[in-house]
């Protein structure tokens, strides 16, 4: 049912849609630095540094849409918890923006190394990390709970990857591989996914509050 | 009222922990024009004592009509009945044939929407209720008129001009008089209808502060259109629609996660 305020629905619509947006350019922005690596383009890494600006600014203007929300229409029960997690979402999707930065400037720090060949690990857990985020997204836009309990379970295959990348490329440097500097970077690279992953189970985490008011943080 | 009020009174009154009722409304049915059509129906709700309990809901859902049964004040409609049901306070059934109205009210107080001081002294408006009550003794009576206006946060803006006209207050400060002139008996529930909707934003915060302090020592029951100040002075909410009770949970729930769709709908502004 709507609300009697026609504008209170259209703020929501649009803090929803502001959210969505922004979604859709950290995970550009991931998504591009992982190419700039794999493909050995550095102009790619340098553009993801520049556009995190871009993002910053729109978590701000998220956070400024939500607090009139806040002022003007004292929203409660779902409306309340959708505006609260509408802002911990935007915080987490910045924060998956500034892990596609680092992923591209130890991209491009391997990149003026001369590269590597086991950048293409990193394959496997980007790809079923973009898979989670993307998945956070679509439960976001869907308003959809169960979509959302699906990426925490999906997490623990990113998780798992992680791992065992770490565990095989540490066991390289242990033997004596050349290319120490940039085989930790890769390790690193892989890390930042995994906590893009992470970030992605937070974005769930929300909006199964917004959904069902279930905190379920921290079990 | 005769011997059996014995448990409204406050000296006699079982010690109640908090949360427990001392208010039972169960399945009660109201008409204001004797049983043809029922303004309320079947609610059944307890009130706890020393909480704050808000009604809430649209206008004509009969929250007001349901405040106005808990002392009685629609005796004074020819045609309003109670048409199934009971309340009991502490107990006791409030409308059974030897309890009194008058008596009744004693132990039950009722701050109104508009302010209505009596055309008397401050202090005249306080010591009614006890003059009423036969006490003359005017030591007793100035200790119950400054422990009064102490309680409902008045003393210091006016213990220099206690037998000046009430009427020349503000808005505000009457608004707390009536409140000292209720709590003066000591009731053991004080009913609040729409107590700041003719207030300004500062005196109805200066009213909500008062009704924090008060909870400490009466149980009160509040109707408001206010949402937000049911979310900061009550414990519990009931949300009434069209003479039936939709939800009654911990104030937070209402607000924050309510059960039913149709309580949802009216806090979150959806009805129309």
């Amino acid at each position: 049912m709507a609300h009697i305020l026609k504008n209170y629905d259209e703020e929501l619509s649009a803090l929803k849609e502001g959210v969505v947006e922004m979604g859709a350019m950290a995970l550009a922005s991931v998504e591009k630095a992982i190419k700039g690596l794999t493909d050995g383009d550095r102009d790619l890494c340098y553009d993801v540094i520049d556009e995190d600006e871009k993002i910053d600014q729109r978590e701000k203007g998220i956070d400024e849409q939500g607090m009139s929300i806040l002022l003007r229409f004292n929203p409660v029960a779902s409306d309340l918890r959708n505006v609260l997690s509408s802002i911990n979402i935007c915080r987490s999707l910045e924060r998956i923006g500034d892990h596609a930065v680092n992923i591209a400037k130890r991209a491009r720090k391997i990149l003026k190394a001369g590269g590597l060949e086991e950048v293409r690990l990193i394959d496997p857990v980007y790809l079923e990390a973009r898979k989670i985020v993307t998945t956070a997204l679509k439960a976001y836009s869907e308003v959809d709970e169960a979509i959302a309990l699906s990426v925490i379970e999906m997490d623990r295959k990113v998780d798992d990857l992680h791992k065992a990348l770490g565990k095989s490329l540490s066991n390289k440097i242990a033997g004596g591989a050349e290319k120490t500097e940039s085989l930790l970077n890769v390790i690193f690279i892989s890390r930042s996914i995994e906590r893009i992953g992470d970030l992605a189970v937070n974005i769930a985490e929300d909006i199964v509050f917004m959904t069902s008011a279930e905190d379920i943080r921290h079990q | 009222m005769n011997d059996s009020s014995v448990t409204l009174d406050s000296a006699d009154a079982p010690a109640l922990a908090s949360n427990e009722p001392i208010i039972s409304i169960d399945d009660l049915s109201f008409s204001y024009d004797l049983g043809k059509t029922n303004t309320l129906r079947n609610i059944s709700l307890d009130i706890p004592a020393g909480k704050v309990t808000a009604f809430i809901g649209p206008s004509g859902c009969g929250k007001s009509t349901l405040l106005r049964c808990l002392n009685r004040m629609n005796d004074l409609v020819d045609t309003a009945e109670v048409t199934n049901g009971k309340i009991s306070i502490l107990g006791q059934d409030i409308n059974a044939p030897d309890v009194e109205a008058i008596e009744l009210r004693k132990h039950i107080g009722m701050v109104f929407q508009k302010y209505n001081p009596f055309p008397k002294s401050i202090y005249e408006n306080v010591a009614y209720g006890l003059r009423v009550q036969g006490i003359k003794n005017k030591s007793v009576l100035d200790q119950a008129v400054e422990e009064s206006l102490q309680k409902s946060a008045l003393w210091s803006e006016v213990k220099d001009r206690l037998n000046t006209s009430a009427l020349g207050l503000s808005g505000g400060q009457q608004q707390r008089l009536c409140i000292a002139r209720t709590i003066a008996v000591k009731p053991q529930i004080v009913l609040m209808d729409e107590p700041c909707s003719a207030l300004d934003p500062i005196a109805t915060a200066r009213i909500e502060e008062l009704i924090a302090e008060l909870q400490q020592d009466f149980t009160i029951v509040i109707v408001t259109h206010n949402m937000q100040q049911a979310t900061r002075v009550s414990d519990r909410t009931a949300f009434f629609y069209l003479g039936e009770l939709i939800e009654y949970d911990d104030t937070s729930n209402i607000f924050g996660k309510p059960k039913i769709k149709q309580t949802e709908d009216y806090v979150s502004g959806r009805f129309g």
